[in-house]
């Protein structure tokens, strides 16, 4: 769930059609017409990536005169389905993945079962991604990989490139070879479980 | 006792609020006072920077290190990327690590004949800062117009691990060798727990938005930092890697510049440095009983720092965040995860943040790392309205303003802090040098305190600590020796 409070302007003047803008949106909000870039005020999810990366300056960031508040009805879908998706993503359904807005794995596990079915789409519905932009991709192509879902980069973007290793998925032979350089594979994966199985302390639609 | 040491003054930068606002620093109040670290910790190393010599002995010690370095792989036309991170620019001025990559290129060129020398240089969650940094060290001007900063949302670069496929910066690698120039500064120990602290940025400031949530979110709290490693173990990182540069430093200044063509061989050196010193100071400041924690410096909340130590680490010096045995700090991205929705943690074992902080008066610092769990967790003071309105506006600190309440000046915020948590303990984080900012009473406290301090570490914890992360004993009595 986020706030969203600020929307991205572009100094036409200023801007020169390099696309950068376009590339690390998270949700696909501008995009270059006729050599200018165009914010999708609607869209748009205040994050400031085009702002912060525009080589020219261009954009800046302002305030809504209303705030939008973008959140996904968890109690909207069936709970047991989501708990279901967050435990075999090996995620709690309440673990927070986004720490600047903080939304739970759960709130995510509800957009794609109501039809999300990419990072962009998701970023759109619940404003994951839109604080930092850096640190929650990998619960998000956790969650729809275990939905069976494989969404496709954005063509030509840098938004992102792909779900990488977890700690389960280290080889034996990598946890042999390093095991006394203070990584403690083995444990962090009995942490990680016992953390996606936990009791939950709320429900959504309790 | 002794006057405040001058704290680092505030910076211009589209992070914080202008410095003009900063009207007042916490350590010109009534009642504050200073303690060198020396006089905690005798056996701190002698520093080349603050002294007499002036940012000089910087460059004296870069050239005089990298006289050992094999430098023979660069040919005169081949380009070379200097790599550098945003924390050395936070370092006592932040002019020693500058100094240090200027150094760098003048030498290079100098031995190698190479003159296509650039500077990348990686950041954390403020894509500018080093833009910013760049500008005001006349780094740019000095790498003749090849300076620029990169951030983890540019284009990636996939690279091939041994756990699988990881994605750097293309930027970063866009040279025939890369020169990893960083410092030994321990900074997020919550984070990377003095594991591979000198290989960190590769998984980090020289990484993509896959590889740095991979650390913070797919491998646990203690096996993230293997993200770092796989990545430049590589033999993608490897066929480019030339050599490593070091600023070393410890809670009282820079020590010296240490210089490598073998990382992991400079890493276990750092270690040392790491765990003996910083260590040291965290566990006296876990001893803090109660106090009043004060931010006061130009980064974000989770940074400002006293003697080398973290706000984000004092938030978890209620316990020890060298022993890895200990697998969740007070605060670290895993254990912010692990709150449920009641507000309390998901896990039974997971330890509160350090219940010695009674308060947080935020006098000065940024935005730009997400920061809420501190407000939330801690009641936090914030001096004037223009700063919160700062974190109003920040997509990282929507939530930081729902939780902190509002003081005008910095005399009411103290007094506020005073009269409610009845602590006369204050500590300040304002990256003091050579010691650290303090009211009386907790002078007092941490100069009885550190003595014992001393000793467990030297004989008890510091060997525990080296063992756990397979750094040779031998090579700590050589240090010692
Ligand atoms: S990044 Fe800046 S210059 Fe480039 S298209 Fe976008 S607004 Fe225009
Ligand atoms: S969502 Fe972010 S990147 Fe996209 S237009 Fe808005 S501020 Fe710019």
């Amino acid at each position: 769930m986020k706030v969203v409070n600020l929307l991205a302007l572009v100094d036409r003047e200023k801007c020169r059609g390099c696309k950068t803008c376009e590339r690390v949106c998270p949700v696909l909000a501008i995009k270059v017409v006729d050599r200018k870039a165009v914010v999708d005020a609607e869209k748009c999810r205040g994050c400031a990536a085009c702002e912060q990366r525009c080589p020219y300056y261009a954009i800046s960031m302002v305030k809504r005169e209303e705030p939008v508040v973008v959140s996904v009805e968890v109690s909207a879908v069936d709970y047991t389905k989501v708990e279901e998706l967050c435990r075999r993503a090996k995620l709690h359904p309440e673990q927070i993945i986004c720490y600047c807005t903080a939304t739970r794995a759960e709130e995510v596990a509800a957009a794609i079962l109501q039809g999300a079915s990419s990072p962009e789409d998701i970023s759109l519905r619940t404003g994951v991604r839109t604080g930092c932009k850096v640190e929650c991709i990998q619960p998000i192509l956790r969650l729809l990989e275990v939905a069976g879902i494989k969404p496709e980069p954005p063509k030509g973007g840098w938004q992102w490139y792909g779900r990488t290793p977890t700690v389960w998925e280290i080889p034996d032979e990598v946890k042999k070879k390093y095991a006394r350089r203070g990584f403690y594979f083995d444990e962090d994966i009995k942490l990680l479980d016992r953390v996606a199985t936990a009791p939950l302390q709320e429900r959504s639609d309790s | 006792m002794r006057p405040p040491i001058p704290p680092i003054s505030p910076r211009k930068s589209q992070y914080g609020i202008d410095p003009s606002l900063v009207k007042k620093r916490v350590s010109e109040l009534p009642g504050m006072t200073s303690v060198l670290l020396k006089e905690l910790f005798p056996d701190l190393p002698e520093v080349i920077y603050p002294s007499e010599r002036g940012i000089a002995a910087v460059r004296r010690a870069t050239e005089e290190a990298l006289k050992k370095v094999d430098m023979s792989m660069i040919k005169p036309e081949h380009s070379v990327n200097i790599l550098a991170s945003h924390h050395g620019f936070t370092l006592l001025g932040g002019e020693p690590y500058a100094e240090m990559l200027k150094t760098l290129k003048d030498v290079i060129q100098a031995r190698t004949g190479c003159k296509n020398i650039r500077l990348r240089a990686g950041v954390g969650l403020r894509f500018r800062e080093t833009e910013e940094y760049i500008k005001r060290y006349g780094l740019d001007k000095h790498f003749e117009g090849k300076a620029i900063g990169v951030a983890p949302i540019d284009e990636g670069i996939p690279i091939k691990t041994e756990i699988g496929t990881l994605y750097g910066i293309k930027k970063i690698y866009d040279a025939d060798w890369i020169v990893h120039a960083h410092n030994s500064d321990v900074r997020e120990v919550h984070f990377h727990r003095q594991v591979d602290r000198a290989v960190k940025p590769f998984g980090m400031s020289y990484a993509r938005i896959e590889t740095r949530s991979t650390y913070h979110q797919n491998l646990g709290p203690r096996a993230a930092n293997f993200t770092a490693r796989a990545i430049f173990d590589s033999p993608f990182v490897q066929s480019k890697f030339a050599f490593a540069s070091f600023l070393t430093v410890t809670p009282n200044g820079i020590v010296g510049v240490d210089a490598d063509n073998d990382l992991y061989a400079l890493n276990d050196r750092i270690t040392i440095l790491g765990c003996r010193y910083y260590g040291k100071m965290m566990m006296l400041f876990g001893e803090i009983d109660e106090c009043i924690a004060a931010l006061d410096f130009p980064c974000p909340v989770v940074y400002v720092f006293s003697a080398g130590v973290i706000y984000a680490n004092f938030a978890g010096a209620n316990t020890d965040l060298y022993d890895l045995d200990m697998p969740l700090p007070a605060y670290t991205w895993y254990t912010e995860a692990f709150y449920g929705k009641n507000g309390k943690p998901l896990l039974g074992e997971i330890p509160s943040l350090n219940p010695a902080i009674k308060m947080c008066v935020h006098n000065y610092a940024w935005t730009g790392y997400p920061s809420a769990f501190f407000s939330e967790h801690i009641p936090t003071v914030v001096v004037g309205y223009e700063q919160a309105e700062l974190f109003n506006r920040d997509p990282q600190n929507l939530n930081y303003m729902k939780h902190a309440v509002v003081a005008e000046t910095t005399e009411a915020a103290m007094e506020f802090a005073y009269r409610v948590t009845g602590t006369r303990k204050v500590l300040i984080f304002d990256g003091a040098i050579g010691g650290i900012n303090v009211s009386e009473p907790l002078a007092e406290f941490l100069l009885k305190k550190a003595p014992e301090v001393n000793e467990r570490v030297e004989s008890e914890l510091l060997p525990k600590w080296l063992r756990q992360r397979g750094v040779d004993l031998l090579e700590l009595k050589k240090c010692t020796a």
